[in-house]
C-alpha cells in the first residue's frame, strides 16, 4: 500500500499543498487534474527526485520519504518517453538490471520477457530515435516494468501519442496491469483514461486533491465545481439557494430550479447535458424543473448532437440524431427542457 | 529558392560585401603563409627554436585544457541544474574573464602569484609560477575556463533533467546517472568545449606574457616565439610560428562546427 500523507513542497510555479492520498495494492489508480495542477512534480515526489517540504510517504508500512530514488522499488514512466538515446532499447530496457549488477544472460532474457509483453521484441537492437511514439513509450514502459517495481508511476504516457495508438496502448496499459498485478498511478487529463483504466480516481487542482472516489463517484458526484466543469459538466450556473422543507429552490437570475439538499446561500449547481431532456412542448411528468424557450444551436456532434434551448439560461442537452429528425427541431424553434430534481448537482460556492 | 534566379540590387549588394570580405580575409592570410620562399619556410618550420616552441605549447596547453575541463564540469553542471543563493552573480563571475583584457588577467595573476603573501608561500613550497612554464598553464587555465564552462554549460542545458530523474528511479546514484546518461549526452558539447578551450589556450599571448614573461627557449610558447623574432626581425621564423598557429586554428575549427553548436560561446 502506497500512503501520502499531508504532503507539501513548493517549487516556485508548481507546488503541492498538503496532498493526502492512499492507493492499494495492486489498485490502477489515476490522478486527474488540469496543467499545472501540480500532478508531474506529487508523482516526482513519490519517486523521490525531490524530498517535500513536510509530509511523509510510506510504502508497505516503510517510511521512504527520505529514502533514494534508486531504493523505492517506484517505477517512472513520462510523457516523453526519456529513453536514453545513446542506448540501444535493449539496453534501455536492461539498465535498471545492470545498475543490479545482474548477472548478463539474466538480463537479455529479462529484457526480452519484458519486451515481448509489451509487443516491441522486434525492436531491441534499434535506437530510440528510429522508433515512433507509440513504440518508444512501450519500450519505456518496459524498462520501468522489467525491476518488478512495487509502485509504476506514469506521467501522462498517452498524452503525446496519435489517437489510435493511444487507443491501443491504453488497452495494453490494462492488459499489461492485469498480467503483472503492479499497483500503477496515473496521471492524466484526458476524461477517457478513467473508464477504460482506473480503479480509483483522484483530482488534483492547485497543489491538492480535491476528490477520491471511484470513476462513477466522481463522474456522478464532482464535489466542486472544478470537478463538474473538468469531467464534461456542462451546464454550470450559479445563485443563491433557500431550503425549505428539506427542498431548494436555487434562483439562478432567470430561473428558479428545485432540487433536493441542504446547501444554503451561494451556489453554484450542475446539470449533465445527457440528463436534460428536450420536448417540443411542456410535458406532465414526475420531474420538476420544466423550462420553455427557444433552440438556439444545434450541432452535430459524432453519433449525438449538442443541442443549445435557451429557457432563461442556455441549457446544454445531448441528443440523437433521429431525435432531432422526430421533435424536428431546428435554430430558433420553440422547444423545451426537462431534468429532475436529482440530476441537478449543487457546489458550494 | 529563387536566390540565383532574380538578382535583386539589395541581394547583389549584400553578397559582394560578403564575398568581398571572405576574399580579404583569405588573401591577408595566404599571403603570410606565402610571403617567405617555400625552403625557408620549412626550414624556419624545423629550427629548434620552433621545435621547442611547439612542444612547449602542445603539452601547456594540453594541461591546461585538461584543468579546465576538471574544473569547468562540475560549475557548468551547478549552474545549469542547482539553484542556490547568489547565483546570478556567480555567472556574471564567471563570465568576467570573458571581456576581461587578457593582460589584466595577467597582470592580476602576477600579482597574486608573486609578491602577495600566497605568492610567496608557494614559492617557499618549491612553486615558482612567475616566469616558469607553470604560469604558462597557470595564465591560460585563468584565461580560458570561462570558455570551457559556457560551452560545458549550455551542453548540460540541453539535457532534459528528467533523464536523470529516469536513471535514478532504475538504480543510479546521483554520481552513475551523471556518469551513465548526463555525461554520455552531453559528449559533443564536451568535445567542442575542449578543442575550443585548446585552440584558445594554444594561441594566448596576454597573459602568458604577463605571468611567465617572454624567456627565449624556457617560456617561449608559439605566439611568444611569434612576438619576440619578430621584435628581434627574424621574420621568417616569426612567420613559422604563425603558418603553425593558423593550421591548428583551422584544424581546431573544423572539429569544432562537427561536434556542433557553437551557440553559447561567444
Amino acid at each position: 500500500m502506497l500512503s501520502i500523507r499531508d504532503l507539501s513542497l513548493s517549487l516556485g510555479e508548481f507546488f503541492l499543498a498538503g496532498v493526502d492520498l492512499t492507493v492499494a495494492d495492486g489498485e490502477y489508480f489515476i490522478v486527474l487534474g488540469p496543467t499545472g495542477a501540480g500532478k508531474t512534480i506529487l508523482l516526482e515526489t513519490i519517486a523521490g527526485i525531490y524530498a517535500p517540504d513536510t509530509g511523509t510517504i510510506t510504502l508497505d508500512g516503510r517510511d521512504i520519504t527520505r529514502t533514494d530514488p534508486k531504493d523505492r522499488g517506484i517505477g517512472m514512466v513520462y510523457q516523453d518517453y526519456m529513453l536514453f538515446p545513446h542506448l540501444t532499447v535493449a539496453a534501455n530496457i536492461g539498465f535498471g538490471l545492470l545498475q543490479r549488477g545482474v548477472d548478463p544472460a539474466r538480463i537479455r532474457e529479462a529484457v526480452r520477457e519484458a519486451a515481448d509483453l509489451l509487443g516491441i521484441g522486434h525492436l531491441l537492437d534499434r535506437t530510440p530515435g528510429t522508433l515512433s511514439g507509440g513504440e518508444q513509450q512501450r519500450a519505456a514502459i518496459a524498462r520501468a516494468l522489467v525491476l518488478r517495481p512495487r509502485v509504476l508511476l506514469l506521467d501522462e504516457p498517452l498524452s503525446a501519442l496519435d489517437a489510435v495508438t493511444r487507443d491501443r496502448l491504453r488497452k495494453e496499459l490494462r492488459a499489461v496491469h492485469r498480467a503483472t498485478n503492479t499497483t500503477v498511478v496515473h496521471i492524466t487529463h484526458h476524461f477517457e483514461d478513467i473508464f477504460a483504466l482506473a480503479d480509483r480516481v483522484a483530482v488534483m487542482q492547485d497543489g491538492k486533491v480535491v476528490q477520491t472516489g471511484t470513476p462513477d463517484e466522481v463522474f456522478r458526484k464532482p464535489a466542486t465545481e472544478f470537478v463538474a466543469a473538468f469531467t464534461g459538466m456542462e451546464n454550470v450556473y450559479c445563485g443563491v439557494s433557500r431550503v425549505k422543507d428539506g427542498e431548494a429552490a436555487i434562483d439562478l437570475g432567470g430561473i428558479v430550479i428545485r432540487t433536493v439538499t441542504d446547501i444554503e446561500g451561494e451556489v453554484c449547481v450542475g446539470i449533465r447535458p445527457e440528463e436534460v431532456i428536450v420536448s417540443r412542448e411542456p410535458f406532465e411528468s414526475s420531474a420538476v424543473n420544466a423550462f420553455s424557450g427557444t433552440v438556439t444551436e444545434v450541432r452535430q456532434n459524432g453519433i449525438f448532437s449538442r443541442v443549445v434551448v435557451d429557457a432563461g439560461l442556455p441549457f446544454v442537452a445531448v441528443l440523437t440524431r433521429q431525435s432531432i429528425a422526430r421533435l424536428d427541431l431546428a435554430e430558433g424553434g420553440p422547444a423545451s427542457v426537462t431534468f429532475k430534481a436529482s440530476a441537478v448537482h449543487v457546489f458550494v460556492r | 529558392m529563387d536566390t540565383f534566379s532574380r538578382p535583386t540590387p539589395f541581394k547583389i549588394l549584400f553578397l559582394v560585401i560578403l564575398f568581398g570580405l571572405i576574399g580579404y580575409m583569405a588573401v591577408v592570410l595566404a599571403g603570410l603563409v606565402a610571403y617567405p620562399p617555400l625552403p625557408a619556410l620549412v626550414g624556419s618550420l624545423a629550427s629548434p627554436e620552433i621545435v621547442a616552441a611547439v612542444e612547449l605549447s602542445l603539452v601547456t596547453s594540453a594541461v591546461s585544457t585538461a584543468l579546465c575541463i576538471l574544473a569547468a564540469v562540475p560549475v557548468a553542471y551547478s549552474l545549469a541544474r542547482f539553484s542556490f543563493p547568489g547565483k546570478r552573480v556567480a555567472t556574471t563571475l564567471m563570465n568576467l574573464p570573458l571581456t576581461l583584457p587578457p593582460l589584466v588577467a595577467g597582470v592580476a595573476l602576477l600579482i597574486f602569484y608573486g609578491p602577495s603573501t600566497f605568492g610567496k608561500m608557494l614559492s617557499s613550497l618549491g612553486f615558482d609560477v612567475v616566469y616558469t612554464p607553470l604560469g604558462i598553464i597557470v595564465a591560460q587555465f585563468f584565461v580560458n575556463v570561462p570558455y570551457m564552462i559556457r560551452v560545458t554549460r549550455s551542453a548540460f542545458e540541453t539535457i532534459n533533467p528528467r533523464y536523470e530523474h529516469v536513471a535514478r528511479t532504475l538504480g543510479c546514484t546521483e554520481w552513475g546517472a551523471f556518469r551513465q546518461v548526463t555525461l554520455p549526452l552531453a559528449k559533443n558539447g564536451l568535445v567542442a568545449g575542449l578543442v575550443i578551450t585548446w585552440s584558445k589556450s594554444i594561441g594566448e599571448f596576454g597573459a602568458v606574457l604577463m605571468l611567465a614573461g617572454a624567456t627565449r627557449m624556457k617560456t617561449e610558447t608559439l605566439p611568444i616565439a611569434l612576438f619576440l623574432n619578430m621584435s628581434t626581425g627574424d621574420l621568417d621564423l616569426a612567420i613559422a610560428a604563425s603558418v603553425i598557429l593558423i593550421a591548428i586554428s583551422m584544424a581546431s575549427l573544423l572539429i569544432f562546427e562537427r561536434c556542433g553548436d557553437s551557440r553559447g560561446i561567444f
